[in-house]
């Protein structure tokens, strides 16, 4: 396959969905540093995880494509070194913090550019009001952010014109007593704004940028699109707003201010809790707004990204997928009977639920006590949850059949499970399931994310092949241990569940089917690129309408999903 | 003589002596108003009038056992000339360690204190021995021993000042008070004792008295303070001291001290009385009797500084932090805004009231003195710019509380300008003008005061929030 910069200018674009062969070949034109500007937030490459093994792989598998990786994160601190080894392909690299500063300023008092405020309060009434932002204004606010003669960072942290923005927006709106909450609230908000405005400036020319989740990833994205007119691609592996609302949801540093005189029918969210919220949200619409392709995991997911504001005909799912021939090995050493032992492969921390898993077991032993339970997963991140795990399988006498196991390689434990179980009360596309079928085990698991439509298939040809497995509601232990156990006991059921589980990985989740629709998805972004006549970064030209070609590329997409049948 | 107020002051807020006056205040009764100014007075004032006291009263004892008029003014005025070298020398260590050791104390890290006290003490006694030891031995032609013993009592005043206001942040001032008398009468004895050493036995007994405060003080500290080292020099880091205090209480000292200099050092204005030591005649005696007067203004300003500002500034700092209103915030600070002209309205009306009795009873004044009624005039205006220097340190003080280096530094850097600037512009005017150079000075950086804590009250909720590192 050529690369894409091998191949002569002059040829011509080619039309959406050429396939899966390198087909499109693209006029460069700036000398870019990279066809794609990868836009991490807290993920690749210093923190191990899910997104970043996926970003790493995707990297892998396209080396034709020339990546630029920007990360961002909270604090230097909290970041060790690169977990990961950047192939080939990766031809620039660059780390911001957004809660450090760069140069330690001084506080000077200085005026402010009162008028650029009286601006800003325009953008933040529509921000308010919820509804969909003008691509100019928000052009303008962004050309604003960082720019002298519009709100410097400096500005906003120091001069009087910020400073009486702030105190009387607190007047008419806030609701909360707290001031100086609120006032923390609003620097912490805005703050790393300035530097995604200076890493959208200072970013050297690329072809294309694709955010891997929203939030300030996304946002980034976003200006870098109205700045340079360059296509904005964007994945969401969980749904970022929906994980920040849980995280403020248990925040313990918001304190809501309820009245215990004046009761009210419903909890009255503190309105901090609630600017961080919207907040969020409105970055999310910002970036959907701007972005196109916007790729989900699967259909729930997408449903939710339109409810949040994503444009439908902009949205579609690219399935994660497994590399099959791995777990070929580990199919091959199961034994011929189903042992009676159950697995959560899984972090041990809250949102996993691990103790409704330990008191099925206990429900499950009662019934058949040869049943085991086994608890695979890294224990170091939350060890007061560990401990409080551990001190229930105590409490309840399971200390002979539930084994904690710690890290281990999952293609050793995968041959000695009868049955894989999900109890988490969160998930998107948990890996584990798909590791589970291409291994011949079919899987329990809660109706989260896209569990459901792992085990039962997304209907059609999908569903025709079977139900891999279970089911069932969250933190009920007496319903999955008899979901369990019919599982178990029913040889029948248990291989019939086996081969849908096998069927389902091996034709819509192979990661080979992955890598060729990103790879279509990176072509066509590129193909679609700013070939105008003012290709240079920072022009103010609209964005141009993404929405034809997406619509060739669903076409691709569907073709891809139901290749095989 | 001339009085040693300062930053005797800024160690009384640091002791919380606001509490104490509040609660004397509590009881609110007449008898308990009374008695809170009157402890103020004492606390306030205690300790120079206490200095000048000691000094008259060796004068006139000496006289009456004999010893030559001419022996004690040499004494008065080489007294003098201690105290101010060694307040210009020292002032701007102790403001800059009195910050210092409240930053510590606030860091809860008091161990590093006493370390640091031994280290200042040092650098201030030794490097004043340093470059006194061969000024006086270069420009004094008296006897070894006279050398000698200015050289001492120089280096030993030096540390006794840092003492001093170490120990006024401890809440100790009643043993201050305690001590001090206890310290002036045993240098009054020693005076007395030696009188037939004239001159030097004078200073022995000035040296004595010094030198038991300094230890007496000392033993107090050390007792009070737990040390992990022995000499530490940290407060010399520029991280963790400000320098600019260290200018401010130079300018300060240096501003109060400079037109008397200046009088002192101008041939026609002065005369010679011993080794290189001038003194102004005509100067002199009205300034020192009128310092004597500042001492209602003193005590008012204590009452009301210490007691209802500092308490509507702590609320203020509580409201900000605790996470109240911006609407609350606001009227917390305009309490304390009133509480400020509450304070400089009081000082003004009774140093106003203290400027009427002298101008009615002056003359009267002078005349039970001895003081020839040539004077009259002097003593009036000078009388007049004590009390606008009390005025001043009132608005210092609150400068101070809301941590206003930069406007402190500007508002001493233009009354040691003008005062300097104005003394000589009336040595040229002439004798009738004389008194108004200190007088208009002092007053125009009062307005300047004025005018700059205005601004900074205003602005005060802005940078509080906006202007913190």
């Amino acid at each position: 396959m050529k690369t894409v910069s091998e191949t002569a200018a002059g040829a011509r674009v080619a039309g959406p969905g050429a396939g899966f062969d390198a087909g499109p070949v693209i006029e460069p034109v700036q000398e870019s540093v990279a066809d794609i500007a990868l836009l991490l937030e807290g993920t690749y490459p210093y923190v191990r995880g899910g997104v970043s093994s996926w970003v790493h792989q995707i990297i892998t598998a396209l080396p034709e494509i020339r990546f630029a990786v920007v990360f961002i994160g909270s604090e230097p601190s909290m970041y060790g070194p690169a977990q990961y080894q950047f192939p080939g392909n990766v031809t620039h690299v660059e780390t911001h913090y957004l809660l450090r500063q760069d140069r330690h300023i001084k506080p000077h008092a200085r005026k402010g550019n009162r008028r650029a405020f009286a601006q800003m309060d325009s953008l933040h009434t529509h921000l308010r009001e919820g509804g969909e932002i003008p691509s100019n204004e928000m052009m303008d606010a962004f050309t604003r952010l960082g720019s002298p003669d519009g709100i410097t960072q400096e500005d906003f942290l120091y001069s009087k014109a910020s400073w009486e923005y702030i105190t009387q927006q607190y007047r008419q709106r806030c609701t909360e007593p707290s001031f100086v909450d609120y006032f923390w609230a609003v620097r912490a908000m805005h703050a790393p704004l300035f530097v995604l405005a200076n890493i959208a400036a200072g970013l050297p020319p690329v072809r294309a940028v694709h955010a891997i989740s929203t939030g300030y990833a996304g946002l980034l994205g976003a200006m870098i699109r109205l700045r340079r007119a360059i296509p904005f691609v964007l994945t969401e592996h969980g749904i970022y707003t929906k994980e920040r609302k849980i995280d403020l949801a248990q925040a313990t540093w918001l304190h809501d201010h309820n009245d215990d005189v004046c009761n009210t029918l419903h909890d009255e969210m503190g309105y901090i809790r609630g600017l961080w919220i919207r907040f969020y949200e409105q970055i999310g619409r910002m970036a959907y707004g701007q972005a196109s392709p916007i790729v989900s995991l699967y259909e729930g997911n997408r449903q939710r990204q339109i409810a949040d504001g994503a444009a439908a005909e902009r949205t579609r799912v690219i399935t994660n997928g497994i590399n099959l021939e791995r777990y070929r090995t580990a199919l091959e050493r199961r034994p011929e009977t189903v042992p009676p032992i159950l697995g959560l492969v899984g972090r041990v921390v809250p949102i996993k639920d691990i103790k409704t898993f330990i008191r099925a077991l206990r429900i499950l032993v009662n019934r058949r006590p040869d049943i085991q339970g086994w608890i695979v997963g890294p224990e170091d991140e939350d060890p007061l949850y560990v401990t409080e795990c551990k001190e229930l399988a105590t409490s309840l006498g399971l200390n002979e059949n539930v084994k904690f196991l710690g890290f281990q390689n999952v293609l050793d434990i995968l041959p000695q499970l009868g049955l894989m179980v999900l109890t988490s009360i969160s998930e998107a596309l948990p890996l584990v399931v798909l590791e589970a079928f291409a291994s011949g085990l079919p899987c329990l698991a809660t109706d989260v994310g896209s569990c459901r439509e792992l085990i039962e298939g997304r209907g059609g040809e999908d569903s025709a092949l079977g139900s891999a497995g279970s089911v069932v509601s969250i933190a009920d232990p007496e319903v999955t241990a008899e979901a369990a156990l019919a599982l178990l006991n029913d040889a029948t059921r248990w291989h019939d569940a086996q081969r849908a589980g096998l069927a389902r990985v091996a034709r819509y989740y192979d990661d080979k089917l992955m890598f060729s629709s990103y790879r279509s998805l990176y072509m066509e972004a590129l193909g679609s690129g700013s070939s105008g006549p003012s290709g240079s970064s920072g022009s103010s030209e609209f964005p141009r309408s993404p929405g034809s070609s997406s619509r060739g590329c669903d076409a691709a997409a569907h073709r891809v999903l139901g290749a095989g049948a | 003589m001339l009085p040693l107020i300062g930053f005797w002051g800024l160690g009384l807020d640091m002791a919380g002596i606001g509490f104490e006056i509040r609660k004397i205040l509590e009881r609110d009764s007449y008898w308990s108003v009374i008695r809170a100014y009157g402890y103020a007075g004492m606390v306030s004032g205690g300790p120079w009038v206490l200095s000048i006291l000691s000094i008259m009263m060796i004068g006139v004892l000496d006289v009456t056992l004999g010893v030559e008029q001419r022996e004690v003014n040499a004494f008065q005025i080489c007294v003098t000339y201690l105290m101010a070298a060694s307040l210009i020398w020292t002032g701007g260590a102790q403001l800059m360690f009195t910050r210092f050791v409240a930053d510590r104390t606030y860091a809860d890290d008091k161990a590093e204190v006493l370390p640091n006290l031994f280290g200042v003490l040092i650098v201030v006694m030794g490097g004043g021995f340093a470059w006194a030891a061969p000024f006086i031995f270069w420009f004094f032609e008296g006897p070894f021993v006279q050398q000698l013993l200015l050289l001492c009592n120089f280096v030993v005043l030096s540390g006794m000042w840092i003492g001093l206001i170490f120990l006024s942040g401890m809440k100790a001032y009643r043993r201050i008070v305690w001590t001090l008398a206890k310290g002036y009468l045993l240098g009054i004895g020693v005076g007395l004792a030696a009188a037939e050493w004239k001159l030097n036995g004078l200073l022995l007994g000035v040296l004595t008295g010094h030198s038991y405060l300094l230890f007496s003080f000392l033993h107090h500290i050390v007792r009070e303070y737990p040390g992990s080292a022995l000499l530490k020099f940290d407060f010399l880091d520029r991280n963790r001291s400000f320098y600019s205090l260290f200018l401010v209480g130079t300018l300060y000292y240096l501003a109060v001290w400079v037109d008397k200099l200046i009088f002192w050092f101008i041939p026609y204005t002065s005369e010679a009385v011993i080794g290189p030591l001038r003194a102004s005649i005509i100067y002199d005696l009205p300034i020192f009797l009128a310092y004597l007067f500042i001492l209602p203004g003193m005590a008012v300003f204590l009452v009301t500084m210490e007691a209802d500002f500092a308490e509507q500034h702590e609320r203020f700092y509580r409201a900000v932090r605790e996470g109240d209103t911006l609407m609350h915030i606001e009227h917390r600070r305009d309490r304390m805004v009133y509480a400020a002209r509450q304070g400089i309205y009081e000082i003004f009306k009774v140093q106003g009231l203290t400027v009427v009795l002298c101008l009615l009873w002056g003359r009267d004044l002078l005349h039970a003195v001895g003081i020839s009624p040539l004077y009259i005039h002097l003593f009036y205006i000078d009388v007049v710019a004590v009390s606008v220097q009390v005025l001043l340190m009132a608005i210092l003080n609150v400068l101070f509380y809301l941590d206003a280096r930069r406007e402190v530094l500007i508002i001493t850097a233009c009354f040691f300008i003008t005062n300097l600037l104005f003394t000589f512009a009336t040595l040229q005017l002439g004798a009738e003008a004389f008194g108004y150079g200190f007088a208009v000075s002092v007053t125009v950086s009062a307005f300047l005061g004025l005018f700059i804590l205005s601004r900074k009250f205003n602005r005060l909720e802005y940078e509080t929030f906006m202007l913190q590192n």
